[in-house]
């Protein structure tokens, strides 16, 4: 080798591009079906971005064009920040860890590692779209220099947000945490989407862009937004906020590049604790069996079956993500609705449906520890023991939880009269859910995969999934027609006086639907313990 | 402890089997396929109570399957079995008495591991519907026992191999079985761990109990029980006292390669007889 010791920097440079390019080429040569996904991302990616850049032209000379671009590049640079927490990328070339065995000096390394984390399908989005924001900005001399340089700054400083926050946090990342952290992403993406759904029809309606102009002034001086709020200031004359906009930026991404490198030299020289960590950490949070929740809850099975539940509510990340999941767009659809005037009372039965689907396969969510249980159940009345505790666990959270999403939304409508009859479906909906949760989980039970944060059902149990679910769905509105009958009667009928009446019909139609539920689904789980074993533990 | 566990089982020796008593497992015909594979193939087993009784075979000799079957984890095709006299697969009276009666420590199967080993067992005795009391003071006494104690509060996630076999074995230990059912339990387990399962279990036994438990490592069956029984494909091809299955062969190894047929593969040595690490006299072309 030539390489000599004077200058090693710009040979490990071009290694570590050479090993990312090498790593690209062979996502593309993976057997048929990846190789397909992979070419319809980057087909997908490339449509996005070229319809991404075109309305930025369009946009351009128009008022609003700076606070989209500055917001967008912002919205892109929070999603390189928490990227590497939630999504595990794959990409070895970047983690350190598999570096220490190497001797490599921490600069040229951090060099290194920067340019090869350019290459790749998500930083030539990130300069496509931050360009495409600039197009929308400069105007004149000025903003066409302060563009040239401000496009590559702003995409470097978002790609070493991404690499200083992963290398902070590989520690954790690679620990059971942080892939428990990591399977929270379906959560985040799930949340997420209705965030936007909500925000652009609030954009959607004219004038909506506006309400965003003083999130932009301020997201405007943060960097790397900063670097594209310097190319709408450059054109409008203001050279001296286009410069230190500018400045701010560069100096911001010197301070990651320092921290970046700080995180890295401790990681290649200092042992790995984090096993420790997670240790400690356990023992902080946990408790014996005589904690608050033990003392509230009934004694026996009841009460031991209602603190796993909850304590599986924290502590699983699967079951985790799944009840954040309910309880956040339970609560977003009918505030969001009421809060832009289109709302109604009986949108938070939306909260109860979401809500009640939680009691759902309630064997899949043990997973194969579902053999724990089966030990201890032999009759029917130990099968609705064991049911009726699940049940009063799900129920001892989401009854309070429906009134407090009713109340607000009747609230926010301001609109108290219909507090009662729409608090009486929402109880109603929750109990026919509860039910055929109890009847589906007995009836229909499928493996929730483990180790991914997206996919809820096994290969070749969809079908399963889906008959309970839906078949479970469809059911439970069949249930809680009677209920729904009468308030349209009382409604066209003009006989509103009595609409008071939903306030008890319907907490006691749907108590009597899980009862229902739970006496018809004990026998069945207590006949097919073996195949609701065999069923839950495919995962 | 240990030694006491051994002048038990030595005096048991000389009674004959499950003579007088209840069989602590009676198993007829027993009948199990998945597709086209024959998991179980018609066995017929009588496990005498109060002893330590080894379940040997190779890998994919249906030892799981049967083990599943016999605690009632896996429905069987045909056959009937019975454990203290209790039908497994008959009506919810007998299988309640039979699921009161036995412990379980499967292999493969998960335990709800994001509770403390200590919330397990807390959870698990309170399933049993043992007082809350009595599973507080067996489970610190098990936890001790089995060295659990230092990691009683962490997460049954955060557990090592050896460590997780052992709360599973407290948790298959807390209501007191008569007959405890165990699936490879040494299987990935460190030496000293080992030991402490070791110790726990012949204690167990001493006073009266039966373990079956199932490993396909000869030495370790021979050193602990006083009972086997050999399968294969699907088949028993022995059971009884030790020394009658071990016969007149040098060591239950023998006797068992001899039983499933396997003591023709020495031969398949012959070759590879250019292997020695470029040694021998053939290195090798180059």
């Amino acid at each position: 080798m030539s390489a000599d010791t004077t200058a090693p920097a710009p040979s490990l440079t071009s290694v570590f591009v050479r090993l990312k390019l090498s790593l690209l080429r062979n996502g593309l040569r993976q057997s048929g079906g990846r190789t397909a996904a992979y070419v319809s991302s980057i087909v997908f990616g490339a449509l996005f971005a070229a319809g991404t850049v075109l309305a930025f032209v369009l946009l351009r000379g128009h008022a609003p064009a700076a606070t989209v671009a500055v917001l967008v590049t912002g919205a892109l640079a929070l999603s390189w920040a928490v990227m590497p927490l939630f999504v595990p990328t794959g990409d070895e070339t970047l983690d350190p860890s598999r570096l220490v065995m190497l001797p490599l000096r921490p600069r040229p390394l951090v060099r290194a590692l920067l340019v090869a984390s350019l290459v790749g399908v998500g930083p030539v989005l990130t300069f496509v779209l931050t360009l495409g924001a600039a197009l929308s900005l400069a105007h004149g001399a000025a903003g066409t220099v302060v563009a040239v340089l401000g496009v590559p700054l702003a995409t470097v400083t978002c790609v070493a947000l991404s690499r200083s926050v992963a290398a902070a946090n590989i520690r954790l990342l690679t620990s059971r945490k942080g892939r428990d952290l990591a399977l929270l992403s379906g959560l985040v993406i799930a949340i997420g989407m209705q965030l936007v759904n909500f925000g652009a029809q609030r954009l959607g309606r004219a004038g909506g862009l506006d309400s965003l102009e003083p999130a932009a002034s301020v997201v405007g001086w943060l960097p790397p937004a900063a670097a594209i709020g310097a190319v709408d200031s450059a054109s409008r004359g203001d050279h001296a906020v286009a410069a230190a906009r500018l400045l701010l930026t560069a100096a911001a991404l010197a301070a990651l590049v320092h921290w970046w490198r700080r995180s890295l030299v401790r990681l290649m020289v200092e042992p790995d604790g984090s096993t420790i960590g997670a240790a400690s950490d356990a023992k902080a949070d946990g408790r014996s069996g005589t904690g608050l929740l033990a003392r509230i809850l009934p004694g026996g099975r009841t009460g031991a079956v209602m603190e796993r539940s909850l304590r599986y509510v924290w502590r699983d990340p699967k079951t985790k993500a799944a009840w954040v999941t309910s309880l956040a767009i339970g609560l977003i659809v009918p505030l969001f609705n009421a809060f832009q005037g289109g709302g109604s009372i009986y949108f938070a039965c939306f909260a109860s449906g979401m809500l009640g689907m939680l009691m759902y396969n309630q064997f899949g969510q043990d997973t194969s520890a579902f053999w724990m249980v089966a030990q201890t159940i032999a009759t029917p009345a130990d099968a609705y023991a064991e049911l009726r505790a699940r049940a009063l666990a799900l129920l001892s959270v989401t009854v309070p939880y429906t009134v407090f999403v009713t109340v607000v939304t009747a609230a926010v409508l301001g609109d108290w009269t219909k507090l009662p009859e729409g608090l009486g479906l929402a109880f109603g909906l929750l109990g026919a859910m509860v039910g055929t949760g109890a009847v589906t989980s007995a009836r229909f039970p499928y493996s929730v995969p483990q180790d991914s944060g997206y996919k809820n059902v096994v290969p070749g149990q969809a079908g399963l999934a889906w008959i309970s679910i839906f078949g479970g769905m469809i059911t439970a509105a069949v249930l809680s027609s009677p209920l729904i009958a009468a308030t349209i009667y009382l409604h066209v009928s003009d006989q509103r006086s009595l609409l008071w009446l939903l306030l008890p019909a319907g907490p006691l139609h749907g108590a009597l639907l899980v009862l229902a539920g739970l006496k018809l689904a004990a026998p069945r789980t207590a006949r097919r313990l073996p195949e609701i074993l065999a069923s839950v533990s495919k995962g | 402890m240990p030694d006491q566990a051994f002048d038990g089982t030595s005096d048991r020796e000389g009674t004959a089997p499950g003579e007088g008593a209840v069989p602590a497992v009676r198993v007829e015909g027993l009948w199990k396929r998945f597709g086209q594979q024959i998991a179980v193939n018609g066995i017929d087993l009588v496990l005498p109570a109060g002893r330590f009784i080894g379940l040997v075979g190779p890998n994919g000799a249906g030892k799981t399957t049967t083990l599943s079957m016999i605690t009632g984890l896996l429905r069987p095709d045909h056959g009937r079995i019975l454990v203290a006299g209790h039908d497994v697969w008959a009506d919810p009276e007998s299988v309640a008495q039979v699921k009161a009666r036995i412990g379980i420590l499967p292999e493969g199967l998960r335990l709800f591991e994001r509770l403390s080993g200590r919330e397990l067992l807390a959870y698990t005795g309170r399933l049993r519907g043992l007082p809350g009391a009595e599973v507080d003071k067996r489970a610190a006494q098990l936890l001790d026992v089995l060295d659990l104690t230092g990691s009683q509060n962490k997460l049954v996630v955060d557990y090592s191999t050896g460590m997780r076999k052992k709360i599973g074995l407290a948790a298959a230990l807390l209501h007191n079985p008569e007959v405890l059912f165990l699936d490879e339990p040494f299987e990935g387990v460190d030496p000293v761990s080992a030991q402490t399962i070791r110790g726990v279990l012949e204690r167990y036994t001493s006073s009266g109990a039966t373990v079956v438990f199932s490993s396909h490592v000869m030495e370790l069956v021979e050193s602990l029980c006083d009972w086997v029984a050999v399968m294969a494909a699907g088949q028993i091809r022995a059971q009884g006292p030790l020394a009658e299955v071990r016969g007149s062969a040098p060591s239950l190894q023998a006797a068992f390669l001899e039983l499933v047929g396997a003591n023709g593969r020495e031969a398949a040595g012959d070759s590879l007889d250019w292997l020695g690490g470029g040694a021998g006299p053939g290195g090798g072309p180059r």
